[in-house]
This record gives C-alpha cells, structure tokens and sequence, in this order.
C-alpha cells in the first residue's frame, strides 16, 4: 500500500524569519506560482511568527497580512492556502476572520507546548466557518512526550484536524522524534505531523523517522529557507520520500525548479548551519530568536554562543524578544 | 412556506409524547431542573409546554442556571409562559429553594469535554459541590416527591467489548478522566443522602443525543457531520471510523426522562439513549445522503489500524420494559429534523 504523507510548506512563513520577515509581495508571487505548479499541498504564506504579529517585538513585516495573502491567493491554484496563527498575535475579529474572507484553506493554530488551551476559540472558529484546522505545539523539546499528549488531546477536543509539534530550536535527536511521535499517534485520534529546524543537521533524518514513528505530516522549506539553521530541506525530503516509497502528489522536478527559483529569488543567503546555531539548537532556544541574536550581540560585543546558552538557561520561547536585550546587558554587566 | 423552529420542536413532542395525559399527576406541580437552559432543559421545558397546551395541566417549571439571557432571548415563545420561571443561580452557591418544588432533576454542569479538559478543576467543584448543594437544599422541601440526578454513561468506564451496556457494567475506569469520575463522586453523594437523608432519588445516565438545542459546535461526531454537510462539506470523520455510537432524539429523551420521573424506582439507575448502534463511518454517508449526496466525506486518522473499537451503546431494556418507553424517532428522522431545524431561521425572525 503506498502510503501518502501531507507536505506543508512555509518557505513563506518561516522563511520571513530568515529575512527579518522582509518578504516582498512579489517574491511571495514568484514563490507561490512555482510551489503550485510543483503541486506542493499546503502553501503557508505570512509574518514569521504568523498573523497579526507584525510589531516591534518580534519584527516589524514589509507587507501587511492583506497584501501577503491576496497576493498568495492570487497565485495558488491548486495548492491550499495556509496560515500560522498564535492566538494573541491573531485575534479572531482583527486578523483571522479578515484572512479567512481572502481565501485562506488551512489554519494552524499554534502555541507553546504547554499553552494549547488559548486555542480553543480560534480552532473551533475555523471548524464552524468550515475551513481546515490544524493545532500546532512550538518549542516541543521543552515538555515531556506524557505532557505533549495531554496538550494535544486538548486541541484534538477543541477541533483541530491534526496536530503538528514543531522542534522550533532544532534540538531534537531522531531517538526523541521516535518516542514523542509515537506517543501522539498512540495518543490521538487525529492524524500527526512535525515540523523540523536543522541545527544539529537532522532536519531531514527527523522527519523520515517522524513518518516511521506514524507521523502522516511533515513541513518542509525550499532549500531549507527558515528561521535559524533553517527547516527540513523540501526538495532533498521529498527525494528521500519518493525513494522510500511515500506519496506526496508533489512532482519532484518541478519541485526541484521551485527550490531554484526561491534560490534566486527569494533568498539573501542560502540557510547554513552557522556555529551559533548548532549552540542555538543545543540550548534549544527558539530559532526565530536568530536575528535578534546576533544584532544585539554584535551592538553590544558579547559572544552569541554565551547569548545562547543563557537564553537556553532561562527557557525562554517565542514571544519573549524582550528577555535577549536582558541576557545580553548581564553579560556586558559581567564583562565590566 | 418554511414552518417555524418551535413548530417543528412541538411536532417532535407530540411525536415523542403520544397520550399527555399520562403525567396528570404532573398537574398544578413544580418542577426544577438545574442547569435548566441547557440542551436537556430546553427540550424538558418544550415537552412540558406541549403537555401543558394540549391537557390544561399547568405544570410549574423552574429553571435554574448561570446564563438565563441567553434563554430569553433564544428562546421567546417559552420564557415569557406563566408556568416557567427564570432563576439565575451558580448551583454550587445554592442554598434554599422555593419550597413548592416537587419534582427535581438535577442536570447542572457541562457534557462539553472542551470544558472538561481546560477547566478540571471548575468541572470537579461543580459536579461534587454542585451536586451536594443541591441535595442539602432539596433535604429541606418539605413536598418534595423524586429527584433524578442526571449522571453519565462514562461512569461505567471503557467499554472493550461489542455488548450494549448495561447498568451493572462496569468497565476499565481511568482516574484522569475528570468528568467520568467526577460523576462517579456525584452518584456515590446520591446515594450516600438517599440513605442517610432518605432523598428519593433516581440515578439516570446519558449516552449520545441529537436534535436541536444541540449547538453544531459542540465536539461531537454527529453534531460535526451535519455541520460539515450545511456548510457543504466535506464531512470530516477524525479518528476511527469504525467507532460505534448511537443517538436519541431530544423529543424522546425529554419524554423519557419524564416518564422516568414520573414513574420510575427511586434508588434505581436507568440508561438514557439509544439501542440503535451506528458506526461513524455508516453515520457520516446517512448524514451525506439525508443533507447533501453530493458532499465527500474523508476520514483523518492517527492510525491505520486500531486495536479495539470503542463502543459506547446502552442495554435499554431496563428503562424501556419498565416505563414502557419506544423511540418515536429513527436516526434518519432525527437527523433531518436536526438539519431542518439547524437552516431554518431562529424563532425571532419567524
């Protein structure tokens, strides 16, 4: 039985991150139109920490929500269109009821991995309004698989279609991978999904053992185009999948030529796995945390790797921006 | 011309309720329901009104709960009847009661299990407290006749075998299900007041309803499907399809839990709901076929392949043989007047 796996593509979500969410509205055009010739399912489009949180504290977007998602869905056909939601960045009024009017197909509702209860309105909202929902936990290295189960079974309740747990610091080993998926797929009704960052190089060979673990889900970027050291390389996974016999509906060349165009396109810089970030996935902090990392060390010449150590020490996650201009003026306090 | 949403809800009862002069005894009394406008309560207070209209016997009806605005609004052609009072009270604040209430039937507290899994321990406090307030407050009534505590089917724990379950069943109980053991507390508080206070109380648990007053939203197989199917599809069964359930309509539910009250054993424990099992996958193509055949259903699963099948479907010979009570509604019926009553228009705008 040829088993088919559920591609998810942020290259123009999580990609913002790697672009200090920069992002023009034509190269999500440029992007989007090759994605959905590739046949790639799910086209997730938006500011890096998703909708409604173009601010300050995380990064201020050069295109609205609007104009990134009209220009989206101008462009995708056959592909769906999606969504990052955390609520509290997103309210229901502001943002989502105005994305869903655009044509938005998939909404992820995301939160820390011990905070799935602030997504109950915005996931029951996308069910009653008819579109498909998914419950997203972040920063999963930081709870036990036993407490990761008990917060998806919370969003399984309040809607949510499947649920994905993001290894948002690229800290996973694939021996954690095995035991927290196969406890969600044991645990739960609805189907499972990861979402990988590549510090530690495992992007790729985390997901494959997501998917033998029961994973039927996985995300993936061109080129690997994502916060930090980046997320699973798209193209490279897709080639693994088709090779181990998995069914994705993406046609491979034409995925192959998408990843070109996001190369030339869309991309300053190629992700690599850069020294700070394997420090980065070893403390497990946020890989959104990247940039904002390495201006404010190099403003105030302190070593990153220290920034992110401390910033693992703490447990700090996404949504807490603040706290990296704190660790970093203790380390200048320390110096002196 | 379309008919109105209490048209249809009154023809439910007059379906469900065939001779209304069975609870003449019912006449000049009053009774409290707690947790009065929600989905039992409301269909309770239709069948009391049908009652009422066709036999004349102005049966008292006091609804007891946190959120009586929405009632009135929603619910108009009841909430300005002579025979039916409002009260707005936290049932786990609860004192005294109106000494002229006869009849009880304490269905405070949420079935939602979205409720259940992000407020524990507000679930706990107002099964237990709730409970216990209301059976402190009721061991005061002096012409109080018979309670029915509403529990719930999950008391008996998981069921592993393919038999319908009977109320001695008892099954593997897991500790960290909130709301099943915050039942097993509740009934355990009954029959510790039946005994010491002797309070005349009937245990009665629920399994799976459907019909209106049901919102859609609820986290439900069947409220999802004919959701999905209103809103065009597709109809999205998540989790095993092969999972086994069954639905009484609200019309029947309402009569029987009256028949119960009114003739039932007290100390007993009674099954409420359908005999009629369904697997969700036969659910969701009925649900196809009666609302919109030209819909897709897909199912969304964790797993390909599952161990046991859950089935949670009551043995109701003991409520049916001994109140002579009948499902007036097949599941197809109850399906489409669920639809029906879900696209038409609210009471308001009729």
């Amino acid at each position: 039985m040829i088993k088919h796996i559920l591609i998810s593509d942020p290259t123009l979500r999580d990609g913002n991150h790697a672009v200090a969410h920069q992002l023009t509205a034509n190269q999500i055009a440029i992007y989007a139109t090759a994605a959905d010739e590739a046949g790639v399912p799910i086209v997730e489009v938006g500011h890096g920490n998703g909708l409604g949180a173009s601010s300050m504290q995380v990064g201020l977007a050069l295109e609205d929500d609007v104009t990134m998602l009209e220009t989206a869905r101008k462009h995708l056909s056959k592909s769906k269109l999606g969504i990052h939601v955390i609520p509290g960045f997103a309210t229901i009024k502001r943002d989502l009821i105005r994305a869903l009017d655009i044509g938005v197909d998939v909404v992820r509702v995301a939160s820390h991995c011990t905070e799935a209860d602030i997504t109950q309105r915005h996931l029951g909202f996308v069910r009653e309004r008819g579109k498909e929902a998914y419950g997203v936990l972040m920063m999963s290295h930081m709870a036990p698989a036993s407490v990761l189960v008990e917060e998806a079974q919370k969003m399984e309740l309040y809607g949510a279609e499947g649920i994905i747990i993001m290894d948002s610091a690229g800290a996973y080993l694939p021996s954690d991978v095995e035991e927290k998926i196969t406890a969600l797929v044991n645990g739960l009704k609805v189907p499972v999904g990861f979402h990988a960052h590549n510090n530690l190089g495992m992007a790729v060979a985390n997901s494959i053992t997501a998917i033998q673990s029961g994973a039927k889900i996985l995300d993936g970027t061109a080129r690997g185009f994502g916060a930090g050291a980046g997320n699973t390389q798209l193209e490279v996974l897709i080639a693994v999948l088709e090779r181990m016999g998995y069914f994705t509906g993406i046609d491979f060349y034409k995925m192959l030529d998408a990843s070109d165009i996001a190369e030339r396109e869309i991309m300053p810089v190629i992700p690599v796995i850069k020294s700070e970030s394997i420090v980065s996935g070893l403390a497990g902090v946020f890989s959104g945390f990247s940039k904002h990392v390495t201006r404010i060390s190099k403003e105030y010449q302190v070593d990153q790797r220290d920034v992110y150590r401390e910033l693992g020490n703490r447990k700090v996650v996404g949504g807490q921006e603040d706290i990296i201009i704190e660790v970093v003026m203790d380390l200048v306090r320390k110096k002196k | 011309m379309a008919i109105a949403r209490n048209t249809l809800v009154f023809e439910d009862c007059k379906k469900s309720c065939k001779d209304p002069y069975t609870f003449s005894e019912f006449k000049d009394k009053t009774i409290l329901i707690t947790g009065g406008t929600g989905f039992m309560g409301r269909w309770i207070a239709e069948m009391i009104n049908y009652i009422n209209d066709i036999t004349q016997s102005n049966i008292h009806l006091i609804l007891l709960a946190r959120d009586i605005e929405k009632f009135q609004v929603e619910m108009p052609h009841l909430a300005n009847k002579p025979y039916l009072s409002l009260v707005r009270q936290d049932i786990r604040n609860l004192h005294d009661l109106p000494k002229n209430i006869n009849y009880i039937i304490h269905a405070a507290g949420t079935p939602d299990n979205r409720i259940h899994v992000s407020q524990p321990l507000l679930t706990l406090e107002t099964f237990y407290k709730g409970t216990q307030s209301l059976l402190n407050a009721a061991s005061r009534l002096p012409e109080l006749k018979k309670i029915i505590h509403i529990s719930s089917h999950q008391v008996y724990g998981e069921n592993d075998s393919d038999l319908n379950i009977e109320e001695t069943f008892l099954g593997k109980v897991n500790t960290s299900n909130i709301y099943g053991e915050s039942k097993r507390i509740s009934e355990t508080l009954c029959f510790a007041y039946k005994n010491q206070f002797k309070l005349p109380i009937i245990i009665i648990r629920p399994f799976a309803f459907v019909g209106p007053y049901h919102d859609l939203e609820k986290p439900w197989a069947i409220n999802n499907f004919i959701r999905d199917a209103i809103l065009g599809g597709p109809i999205k069964i998540l989790g095993n399809g092969l999972t086994i359930r069954s639905y009484l309509y609200g019309s029947d539910m309402a009569q029987w839990l009256l028949k119960t009250l009114l003739i039932g054993q007290i100390g007993e424990a009674y099954n409420l709901g359908s005999k009629e099992p369904t697997s969700l996958n036969d659910l969701a193509k009925k649900i196809q076929l009666l609302v919109n055949p030209s819909i897709e259903i897909i199912n969304k699963s964790s797993k390909s392949i599952y161990k046991n099948i859950s089935n949670l479907v009551p043995n109701t010979k003991k409520i049916t043989d001994s109140l002579s009570l009948e499902e007036a509604h097949t599941l197809e019926e109850s399906i489409k007047r669920t639809t029906v009553w879900n696209q038409l228009k609210t009471n308001n705008e009729n």
